[in-house]
């Protein structure tokens, strides 16, 4: 009897799946979650996840303005910057305010330069996984 | 804003280690093994690969 309650003790806690929601309530919540970094794990109850998702995009995102990064706009003109586009985008509404305010016009002149557009971009692409991951956990997928 | 090298690689590699972590593993104990082990690898890669460039007259 003691045995099986350290045996009990020393497992971890068996992962709970979410029952999974509708298709278009996980659809809602990802375009939650694109719109604003983490909100989407934050509305399937998953605050600290969510909070630190927020945290790690937002502070990418302030970090590549800072360094002078370029936000991409969509030109037809020029395809290839699609793929800038679509990364950049991917952060949602800091995207859509720092072009409102004029910022990530970019200066080449600058060092940091480069870095700071590949903070721009990952912190998109980051939340595009982060966005993925909820949809997996409001299907049921992943706990 | 004027990060060095160094420092824009440490960011990043927090960063991204943090996001991954939490993403591909479900115990808060499997999640900073993961991270630190992907945040170690980012240093120590991107330190070798520039001693292996080092020499090259690029």
């Amino acid at each position: 009897m003691e045995q099986s309650e350290q045996e009990m003790e020393s497992t971890p806690p068996p992962e709970v799946y979410r029952k999974p929601v509708n298709l278009a309530a996980a659809l809602a919540i990802c375009s939650g979650g694109w719109l604003v970094p983490g909100l989407s794990h934050i509305l399937l109850g998953k605050w600290i996840r969510g909070v630190i998702f927020a945290v790690c995009v937002i502070v990418m995102f302030a970090l590549g303005l800072g360094m002078h990064g370029r936000l991409f706009d969509l030109v037809v003109e020029e395809p290839l910057q699609i793929f800038a586009f679509i990364a950049n985008v991917g952060v949602g509404l800091p995207y859509i305010v720092a072009e409102k305010f004029g910022l990530g016009i970019g200066s080449m002149s600058i060092t940091t330069y480069d870095y700071g557009t590949t903070y721009l971009w990952v912190a998109g692409l980051l939340n595009y996984l982060i966005i993925l991951d909820a949809f997996d956990i409001a299907q049921g997928r992943k706990p | 804003m004027r990060l060095s090298h160094f420092e824009a690689l440490f960011f990043f590699a927090m960063i991204v280690s943090t996001v991954f972590a939490l993403i591909t593993k479900n115990t808060p104990r499997e999640q900073l093994r993961y991270g630190l082990f992907v945040f170690v690898s980012f240093l120590f890669v991107a330190l070798a690969v520039g001693w292996i460039m080092y020499p090259l007259p690029l």
